[in-house]
Formats: C-alpha cells, structure tokens, sequence
C-alpha cells in the first residue's frame, strides 16, 4: 500500500461496509421500534382497531426466523459441501450425474410442497422448517460447490499430484480454497433464500417473522403483513450485502 | 538412471504406448518427439506413475517404480507441465516451495532453497516472491514452475512440452537458459516435445516416436546422419536436415587452426555454429571466413570447403 493508504484505512473500511450496516441499522431500528410507527400503519390500514403486531415482541420473532435460518443453512452447508466433495472424488463418482441433476432440478421444486410432505413425518413446530428450508437450501450450495470443483483447470491438479501431494492436500490446499468464492456464492444464495423462505414456518406452527404476515393474510391486516415483510426484507438485505462485502474481500486477496 | 523395459499402456481398447525400453542414464537428457497423439505424455506420465503402466516394467536407478509409494516416488522427480499448473492462489514464492514443504523441510531452509532459486532462474525476489501467478509474462510463469519443480533437488526432471506455448523469442531464450542449468545441474531428465527443432538444441538422445512405439533412438547427430525411416526424415525436415546438422556443429569443430594465411575480412566467432557460418558467407559473399574469439582475436579460418565437411583440398 501507499503512504497515503494507510491512514485513510480505517475510513475505507467504514465506507465499504456502509451498505451492511445501513441495512442492519434499519432492521434494529424497526425491531425495538416498530410502535413509533403507529402513526404510518394506521394510515395504512384504517379499518382495524390494532395496527402494530403484539402477539409477540419483534426481537423474538426475529431471533427465532434467525436461529432458524441458521441451524437450516449450516447444516446444509454441512450436508451440501460434503455431498460435492464425495461425488467429485474417485470412489464417489459414480454418483456425480445423479447428484448434478439433482441439484440443477431441485431448484424448481417449491419449499411448500417440501413443508406439505415434512409435516406429515415430522410434526408441526420447528422441526419441520428446518428440514425443509435445509432441504431447500442445500442445492444452490451442492450446485455451486460442483461447479467450482469442476471449474478448476485441470492442469493445476495434474502438477498438484504430479508435485506429490496427497489427495487430502489437495482437496485442501488446492481445490476448496481455488472453490471458495463459488462455493460463497452458493451459501449465500441459499441462505438469502431461506430467509424469505423460513416465513413459511408461521403456517406450521414454527413462530418467527412469518407470524405477522400470515396473522395479517388471516385477519385481513394489511399493516401486520407490510411488518413482517419489511423485517424480513431488511434482514435478507442485511446478510445478503454482508455477503458481498465478503466476497468483494476475498477477490482483492 | 531411468529404465523401461517393454513398457505397454492401454486406455481401453486403445494402446497408447506399445511396448517400449528405453534408458536414459544419469544427467543425460533424453528428448522424446514424435507427433502429436504418439504417446509422449502417457510415456512421461507413467514414470512418475500419474498414469500406471499395463505391461512391462519401469525402473528408477535399479528400482522397480512400483516398490515405491506414488507420493514419495513424485516428491523425489521434479515435473514441470506447458499449461505451468502453478497454483494461482499461492504467491511465486509459496508455488515454488510446495515440494520442500510437503517434505517438512524447516522454514528457515525452505527460504532459502526459494531465494537459491529463484537466483537460479533469473527472477529477483524483490520483484517476483510476492507476485501471484496471473501477474506473470508466459516465460516468467514457466521459469517459476521450473524452480518449483527443482526446489527439493531431484535427480531426476520430467518435462512435457515445457516451452510449447511460448513465443519463438522467450522459448529459444529458455531453451538456452535450460542447456546452462543442465550443464551445471547434470540432472536427468526427460523432455517431451513436438519441436524437432528444439529436440536438436537440446537432446543428449533422441527418442522418434510414431504410434506408441519407438521408431529410432540415437544422439542427435546420428539420427540426422542415418534417418532409420522416412517418417524419421521427414521428421528431421527431409532435405532441410543438413541445415539442422549445421546448427549443431560449431565453427571451431571445423575450422583450420591459425594459418599462415587468414586474409579473409569476413569474420565469425568460435562458437557460432556452421550455420550461422554459412549465413556470414552468404551475407559477404565471401567462401572463406576468420574465426574470431572473445577478445577479437583470430585463432583460426573456415573455408566451405571445410564448412561441408570436405577437407581434401586444404
Ligand atoms: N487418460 C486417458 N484416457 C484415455 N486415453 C488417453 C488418456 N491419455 C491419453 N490417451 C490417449 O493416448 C494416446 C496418446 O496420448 P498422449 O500420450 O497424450 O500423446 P502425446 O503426448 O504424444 O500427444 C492418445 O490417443 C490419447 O487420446
Ligand atoms: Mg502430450
């Protein structure tokens, strides 16, 4: 870095991650003071008597829809990386096309239908969620991890092997980190997903930022809906962006 | 020492390499050529057991290649490929300490092997350590996976097609960067090439091949005297290959030592090779040139009489 690089770092730094934070800032500000906007919503919907969602405080809503999220997306991250990595290895690829077409079709299959049949198996409650939003979200990431596995130019892991490492050195040294910025990627679209996705929980008993939307949809609120989405579109704007500021890190090395 | 003994590889039901021996001793650099397809790679590939050979048997000094563990056996034999396959993620520096690494070498000593290096190759540390492999010229590039595949002093480099995607200028530059290292390193090696050109410049044996098989085995000189076939001759570029002899040949290997009577004004230097010499003659018009030494000095004259080899006349 230059000379004048370095004092102006710190600045930098805040301004890259103006957007996340800009996010965030907007979120906090809705959780703890969605009340303050009486005033909006009554406008917004006139014929009802309770305009602001009070069945639960918002900072729970949110942090159940987060936990939820979470514990979905590791595993799948978990599950999807792992699945990729098998079936891109010698003993594993025989199920590599199964696997691919799985992953590039699956997309196409809506998480409703995925919660209709978790149900049934699983019960009502938070379970069911998780299973489906992991469900949900492992294929972008097992899509994404196959496609830059397979991205790799070949003639890198020909010197890799060739140079004598072992196939563990380079899946480690060589091919997850060549992998990564695809594999982000793939996380990041599931998890965006499911954080619009995990809405649907609410309609099977698993309470979280959903509750004000189906309440609204239910009782004819418009103003509980436009609460629960706005959440919900502020914390997929927040992480989301989260991701791109990562991602734009990792390109500059 | 490498050795193959009626070495067979089939992919299928097609046979890549049918059946070849061959032996390369130590700090001799063998050139295999042939066209494309002929099986070069696999025959290279198969040494340092990236592919496992179907019949025959191979041999690393004395020892049956399959005695060895395959990571151990590659750590030991020093691979460089045309694509580089540098690891694009690693700086210059880190790329060509990868072997010593995986051999757990200490810190200290790995530095300084890298340092020796890259000295070696001619890439200044200051400039080039913490430069990442996309910020390399094509040369640069294939210099570092040179030094990355001598950085744990193998006795033995294997080369496919190392300077096949460089322009004319850098892969004649490398090619003679390649002939000093060799002359100081006495490695052996073993070097796949298309370029028949670059087989001559550089082979201490020649190794034809057509088809999986070895068509003609020999030192440079004795493959361009006696072509065993015409596939050979025309590899060697049919008529042209008494142009190709002249590169290989220097004037002081045919000149009359200092004579009484050097008044030739056309000069040529001790080391040009006879057709350098004869493109001086064309130039000048002259039949009969001084050979000069470093200092400018005459120590000697080359007729073309003697330039073609017919000395009877002098
Ligand atoms: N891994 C492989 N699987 C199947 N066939 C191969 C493989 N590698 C090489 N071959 C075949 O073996 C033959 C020789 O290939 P190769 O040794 O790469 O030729 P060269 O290096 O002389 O151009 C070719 O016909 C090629 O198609
Ligand atoms: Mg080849």
């Amino acid at each position: 870095m230059n000379e004048r690089g370095v004092p102006r770092r710190a600045n930098r730094a805040v301004h890259r991650w103006r957007l996340p934070l800009t996010w965030l800032a907007l979120l906090l500000v809705l959780t703890v003071g969605m009340a303050e906007l009486e005033g909006v919503f009554r406008w917004i919907e006139t014929d009802s008597r309770q305009v602001i969602y009070d069945r639960a405080d918002f900072v729970t809503l949110l942090g159940r829809h987060l936990l939820v999220v979470m514990v979905a997306s590791l595993l799948a991250t978990l599950v999807g990386v792992s699945a990729a990595i098998a079936v891109t290895r010698r003993a594993g690829r025989d199920f590599l096309p199964l696997v691919a077409q799985i992953a590039s079709m699956g997309q196409t299959f809506p998480p409703v239908a995925v919660l209709a049949l978790a149900v049934p198996v699983l019960g009502f409650g938070t379970l069911p969620i998780i299973v489906a939003l992991l469900l949900y979200g492992l294929l972008p990431i097992v899509r994404n991890t196959l496609a830059g596995l397979q991205g790799i130019d070949s003639s890198i892991l020909e010197a890799a092997r060739g140079m004598g490492m072992s196939r563990g050195q380079v899946l480690r040294q060589v091919e997850l980190p060549l992998a990564a910025p695809v594999i982000v990627a793939g996380i990041r679209t599931s998890v965006t997903v499911n954080i619009a996705t995990a809405a649907l929980g609410a309609t099977v008993g698993a309470s979280n930022l959903g509750d004000p939307i189906i309440s609204g949809i239910v009782n004819g609120n418009t103003a509980y809906i436009l609460q629960g989405a706005l959440m919900i579109g502020l914390l997929a704007l927040t992480v989301d962006s989260t991701f791109e500021r990562l991602a734009l890190r990792r390109a500059r090395r | 020492m490498i050795e193959l003994f009626d070495v067979t590889k089939r992919f299928g039901e097609e046979t890549a390499v049918d059946g070849i021996s061959l032996r390369v001793e130590s700090g001799e650099l063998c050139a295999l050529v042939g066209t494309s397809g002929c099986g070069k790679s696999t025959t290279l590939r198969m040494i340092n057991r990236l592919i496992e050979h179907s019949e025959g048997e191979i041999h690393i000094d004395g020892q049956p290649i399959r005695r060895f563990e395959e990571d151990t056996l590659r750590r030991r034999i020093g691979y460089v490929i045309q694509s580089t396959g540098l690891f694009p993620h690693w700086t210059v520096a880190r790329n060509i300490g990868l072997v010593p690494r995986l051999l757990k070498w200490s810190p200290e000593r790995i530095e300084s092997r890298v340092d020796e290096l890259m000295a070696l190759l001619g890439l200044p540390r200051e400039t080039f350590a913490d430069k990442y492999p996309d910020q390399l010229s094509g040369g640069q590039a294939q210099r570092v996976g040179v030094a990355r595949a001598l950085a744990a002093d193998p006795d033995i480099l294997l080369m496919d097609e190392p300077f096949g995607a460089l322009d004319p200028i850098t892969r004649e530059a490398l090619q003679d960067e390649l002939r000093e290292l060799q002359a100081r390193l006495h490695k052996t090696i073993v070097f796949v090439t298309h370029d028949m050109d670059e087989a001559l410049r550089l082979a201490d044996k020649l190794v034809v091949m057509d088809a999986g098989r070895i068509v003609q085995q020999g030192t440079p000189l004795e493959l361009l005297h006696e072509p065993a076939t015409p596939f050979v001759e025309s590899m060697l570029g049919g008529d042209d290959r008494g142009l190709k002899e002249a590169s290989l040949v220097t004037v002081g290997e045919r000149m009359l030592a200092l004579g009484p009577r050097l008044n030739a004004t056309a000069r040529v230097h001790r080391d040009a090779t006879l057709r350098q010499a004869l493109a001086v003659m064309f130039r000048e018009h002259a039949d009969r040139l001084t050979v000069i030494d470093d200092e400018d000095i005459p120590v000697g004259e080359l007729s073309l009489q003697r330039l073609v080899g017919n000395t009877r006349h002098e």
